[in-house]
């Protein structure tokens, strides 16, 4: 008889994660509902007074349980699952409209702990890329330290746009070790980091919304991505590494949108360009960067395997199509390419998770095929 | 490190779950876990087979999922014979320096 044993750090039962994992969806889908509400489509069985909620839904009730998740099961540590649990219950109290106290403070909660896990991850392997993930967090839970203050959205929502762009630039730069070591490609990260810092905390601290000099820095990350990531590499190949690759330059091109708004277009303008500004970036760069990392990181969350097929591509050529049509709307004033680029946003989003779980099914099937053989 | 690293002379066994390892593929990077440096080493001893492996990042998810793939490869690829210790370790510390230098060279390294 085979007798096996693996080990890895504690693991904490699947299970467990699941109703982590499905509650940052819920989340996803009332973000959604929540941004069409914005744009004046009329949802009837929900409060219009959702609509406010968008934001945090996205990037808190969504994108911080997901992330904090994955962290988690990195730290292998029962505490650390606290932080995605607070995070989706910060999410569902703002759904069922408990009050916005309860839901920041949550929220505060989750960014704390996480915080605390990923300093722990820094103490275990000191290096730029853990610091870099550290920042991330650390701005994720300002961010939320300023909302519990109650400063207006414009301008603490750099810190949450902080917190996702140094998460992917940290894990960027993780990847970057493979390829040649650069004598200055250290430094020069460091330097952008540093502006993207300073940038953010000016954006906070003068009346007007002005991210101009965030703006730079988010334009050299581009151009530091172009330079350093494996993805140069990585694009020459096939399949699923091929596909994650497209998905990570079609983002980085939105990176690069986005700081030209941020730098160019000031003062932003809400329902124009601070909303272009925003969604190049939180849709465009972050929601590429999800469709890619998907079908490797959702897996290793809830132990379910999602198989690539190149039908991926579909929901990620709507994204990105739709988000220029969303794009154009906003900088030409135009409501009905608003209108009609979200509402397709919101379908290539759910068309991807229709795709998932169908590359899910089929590989059941698939696999309770063989094992009948 | 008491285990025999993949660099030196293998076993037959051993040598047969390292060209198992060879077929794992990083889909982030595009090669195979033994090229990356992340397999540490290989040991057979009375059919119980010990391997331990790291990650680049600690900050990485993907470390339990990627043992049970393991495993389930190694399941089915050799024979049933074979039992497997897979263990996930963080000392020493991945280093780029791991990398082989087939690999290193298909990234561009001089």
């Amino acid at each position: 008889m085979r007798f096996t044993h693996v080990t890895s750090n504690q693991k904490i039962s699947v299970k467990f994660r699941i109703p982590i994992f499905v509650m940052g969806f819920i989340c996803l889908a009332f973000g959604i509902f929540s941004g069409l509400l914005r744009l004046g489509y009329a949802i009837p069985w929900l409060s219009d007074s959702l609509a406010i909620s968008h934001g945090t839904l996205m990037v808190s009730g969504f994108l911080g349980t997901i992330i904090s998740l994955e962290r988690a099961v990195a730290i292998g540590k029962p505490w650390a699952y606290l932080s995605p649990v607070f995070a989706a219950l910060g999410g569902i109290s703002f759904i069922v409209g408990l009050s916005t106290f309860i839901g920041v403070a949550l929220t505060t909660i989750a960014s704390a702990i996480l915080s605390i896990g990923t300093t722990y991850i820094f103490t275990r392997q000191r290096e730029l890329f853990t610091l870099t993930l550290l920042l991330g967090s650390l701005s994720w839970l300002l961010g939320n330290l300023f909302w519990l203050n109650e400063t207006p959205s414009g301008h603490l929502v750099q810190w949450w746009i902080s917190f996702l762009v140094l998460t992917i630039a940290g894990e960027r730069l993780e990847l970057s070790r493979v390829l040649p070591p650069s004598s200055n490609s250290k430094l020069v990260f460091v330097l952008i980091i540093t502006l993207f810092l300073i940038g953010a905390l000016l954006a906070t601290l003068v009346k007007s919304i002005n991210v101009q000099i965030l703006s730079v820095a988010l334009l050299l990350l581009f151009c530091w991505f172009l330079r350093h990531d494996v993805v140069r590499h990585t694009i020459k190949q096939s399949g699923l590494t091929r596909y994650i690759a497209v998905c990570l330059i079609t983002g980085y091109f939105w990176l690069l949108i986005g700081g030209l708004i941020g730098l160019f277009a000031q003062p932003l303008l809400f329902g124009s360009t601070y909303d272009a500004f925003l969604h190049t970036i939180l849709v465009g760069f972050v929601f590429s960067m999800i469709f890619g990392h998907a079908l490797i990181i959702f897996p290793a969350v809830v132990n379910i395997k999602i198989p690539y097929h190149p039908t991926f591509y579909l929901p990620l050529a709507i994204l990105h199509v739709a988000l220029a049509v969303r794009i154009a709307g906003d900088l030409l004033l135009h409501q009905t390419c608003r209108s009609i680029g979200s509402a397709l946003n919101a379908l290539a989003i759910t068309l991807f998770i229709i795709t998932m779980i169908s590359a899910m099914i089929c590989n059941k099937k698939k696999e309770s095929v063989g094992m009948n053989h | 490190m008491s285990m025999k690293s993949c660099h030196t002379s293998l076993s037959p066994q051993a040598q047969s779950i390292v060209d198992v390892l060879s077929n794992v593929i990083d889909p982030e990077v595009g090669e195979n876990i033994m090229d990356l440096g992340l397999v540490y080493g290989v040991e057979v001893n009375q059919n119980i087979a010990s391997i331990n492996l790291t990650l680049t990042s600690s900050a990485c998810p993907m470390g339990e999922m990627l043992l049970d793939d393991i495993h389930e490869t190694l399941t089915k690829k050799l024979p049933s014979e074979l039992a497997f210790h897979i263990n996930l370790i963080w000392d020493p510390p991945w280093d780029p320096d791991m990398i082989s230098a087939e690999a290193k060279q298909r990234l561009g390294w001089d």
